[in-house]
């Protein structure tokens, strides 16, 4: 277990820009972006505006109690939004984070250091996984929950500026206090979810002699697109669209956070319903019914296989 | 004292070409042994066996492990610096201390230090900022602080000025080695490495041409300057190699009495590098 922190560290040494420091410039840029904004908005708010033609000056004196309540509660369940730019940037990181995992020890040799070591091939495959399933999403959500934080707080210091006190309101919300928890709880589904495609890439990033991301993304690409000539030519009627979705998709795209919604039997929140405070905990019992269905543990135990070739691809692979 | 390697029709082919052909050989412990010859003859591709990094046919035990099957026991009493050393661009010194103290229990953390010391690296650097030569230290110092009961090198000192090469191989000597260790060391400078080898064998084109240890090359082959008159003699004792140095035969006897040559010249005991030079002729041609 011991050798497994050292090899998690490791990860973290050579990846901190993806995964550290990419989620926190993200979430600079957002609060930034948050706050010239807000001071823009307050700044309008001093200099005299209208609302419903009537000039007033003070916001304090159009807006009561509900409409008060109503805001705080659409704050909260801008959460989602706030995290998704991060968690976004986060699965293009993680997705190449994958493809070079075992390719880039290759090629610069360093391959031949890491097993002069006593640490297996399976502990070493396994802790790429557990960087790119585990700690890094880890680090994301953290990081989002004090991006939104901070969001909240400058967006209610603005409105406190404009003479709305909403502070109270927003603390008084369970949502506050929920989403960070509800978006933690996300993460087990993303990692099973995501598996295939983790399996999938890291499986190439130990095979491939030369320019992983030609085999990863060219090999269930043109199967497709072969599959699909043929189907027409000979007019069969293979579901081709399936075959799209299900294996191409599972394969490049399950590293994107959010591509199972719509998997299930429930439907989305519709739109009315995502401004609604409660979207965070819909699009939670929307994602854990994944669990009740084939297609999230088929696509586990592939991403398993192909995770447990990639360790005998490791070991097998000759350099030199 | 039983093997620490014991290999028998070692082969590895890639596709056609044989790099190791069916060799066969012994290595009991507490010895320094010298795996040379010139390049694309095998001796990486026999190291990779051993080391399990690559697979092989025929019998090959290395602390009685089939590096095959049981590599991840055998990197515990292993240790390698395997063809040019080359660890990751992105690697500093002080988290590659850490991080080889953390997996290794045999790591010495105290010895790594000590030889970093007499270094200029500095624990903040990275790997990607230093020289060729730096690089090459800093796996040294690393593995040099592994009390490994196998120590692999292959290609070492590459890259080190002469300096640091003397002083890797006293440290070698005298601080590193003891009889519970074993040493293989492949190298194209051969004149560093000979005082401190117990053991020598040559490859050439997948086989080993010479296997003896360093007391036994001393009585085999002696090397006489002769002069004119004697020389139609001196060939008839098959000399397996022959060269003119001011107008005399230098020749280069193997199993010949060094008291039969003496009658016929100034005999001494050739270096490794003369003998190699010899056994190895023809090999580009």
């Amino acid at each position: 277990m011991n050798t497994f922190k050292w090899l998690l560290k490791r990860e973290f040494w050579e990846h901190k820009g993806g995964f550290f420091w990419m989620p926190i410039i993200v979430g600079g840029i957002m609060t930034l972006f948050i706050a010239v904004s807000l001071l823009i908005a307050v700044l309008g708010v001093k200099d005299g505006m209208q609302i419903n033609g009537v000039a007033v000056s003070n916001l304090a004196n159009v807006v009561g109690p509900e409409q008060k309540a109503d805001f705080a509660a659409r704050l909260v369940s801008g959460y989602a939004a706030v995290s998704l730019p991060i968690l976004l940037a986060l699965s293009v990181c993680i997705f190449f984070f994958c493809l070079g995992a075992l390719f880039d020890e290759r090629k610069d040799r360093s391959v031949l250091f890491w097993k002069s070591l006593p640490v297996s091939d399976r502990a070493t495959v396994l802790s790429k996984v557990a960087m790119a399933l585990g700690v890094g999403p880890a680090i994301a959500v953290v990081i989002s929950a004090l991006t939104a934080i901070l969001a909240g707080l400058l967006i209610c210091i603005a409105a406190a500026a404009a003479g709305v006190n909403i502070f109270g309101e927003v603390l008084g919300n369970a949502g506050t206090y929920l989403a960070p928890v509800q978006m933690a709880a996300l993460v087990p589904i993303y990692a099973l979810w995501a598996l295939p495609t983790i399996g999938w890439l890291l499986m190439v990033s130990a095979w491939s002699r030369t320019k992983p991301l030609l085999w990863a993304i060219g090999v269930p690409l043109l199967t497709a697109t072969l599959l699909s000539w043929i189907n027409r030519m000979f007019q069969f009627s293979w579901d081709m669209g399936w075959f799209w979705k299900n294996i191409v998709g599972r394969l490049l795209a399950s590293v994107v956070p959010g591509s199972w919604l719509g998997e299930t039997a429930q439907s989305l929140p519709s739109e009315d319903a995502m401004r609604a405070s409660s979207a965070m905990s819909d699009l939670l019992t929307h994602s854990w019914q994944l669990l009740g269905g084939a297609n999230l543990w088929i696509g586990v135990a592939l991403g398993v296989a192909m995770i447990y070739a990639t360790i005998r691809l490791r070991g097998w692979r000759d350099e030199g | 004292m039983s093997a620490i390697i014991s290999a028998t029709g070692l082969t590895r082919r890639y596709g056609k070409t044989i790099a190791v052909d069916n060799i066969s050989f012994d290595i009991p412990a507490g010895r320094i042994v010298g795996l040379i010859g010139p390049n694309g003859s095998g001796k990486t591709t026999a190291l990779k066996a051993i080391l399990g990094l690559s697979p092989f046919e025929g019998q090959l035990k290395v602390l009685g492990l089939d590096p095959r099957t049981h590599r991840d026991e055998l990197m515990q009493q292993v240790c390698f610096i395997a063809d040019v050393a080359i660890l990751p661009r992105w690697l500093r010194v002080k988290d590659a201390v850490d991080f080889v103290a953390g997996v290794h229990p045999k790591f010495d953390r105290a010895k790594a230090e000590r030889y970093l010391a007499n270094t200029k690296l500095k624990p903040t650097m990275k790997v990607k900022e230093m020289s060729k030569g730096m690089v090459v230290q800093l796996h040294l110092a690393l593995v040099m602080a592994i009390d490994a009961k196998l120590l692999v090198l292959d290609e070492p000192t590459l890259g080190l000025d002469i300096l640091y090469r003397k002083q890797f191989y006293q440290h070698l000597l005298e601080e590193y080695f003891d009889q519970n260790k074993t040493i293989i060391i492949t190298t194209h400078q051969v004149e560093e490495i000979e005082h401190i080898l117990t053991d020598l064998m040559f490859i050439r084109e997948g086989k080993i041409v010479l296997t003896s240890t360093m007391d036994e090359v001393g009585v085999r082959f002696v090397e006489v300057m002769v002069s004119a008159e004697n020389a139609d003699q001196a060939r008839t004792l098959k000399p397996i190699d022959e060269r003119q140095v001011f107008g005399k035969a230098v020749m280069l006897f193997d199993g010949v009495s060094r008291d039969t040559l003496e009658a016929l010249g100034e005999a001494r005991t050739p270096g490794i590098a003369d003998i190699f030079v010899a056994t190895m002729k023809g090999t580009y041609a």
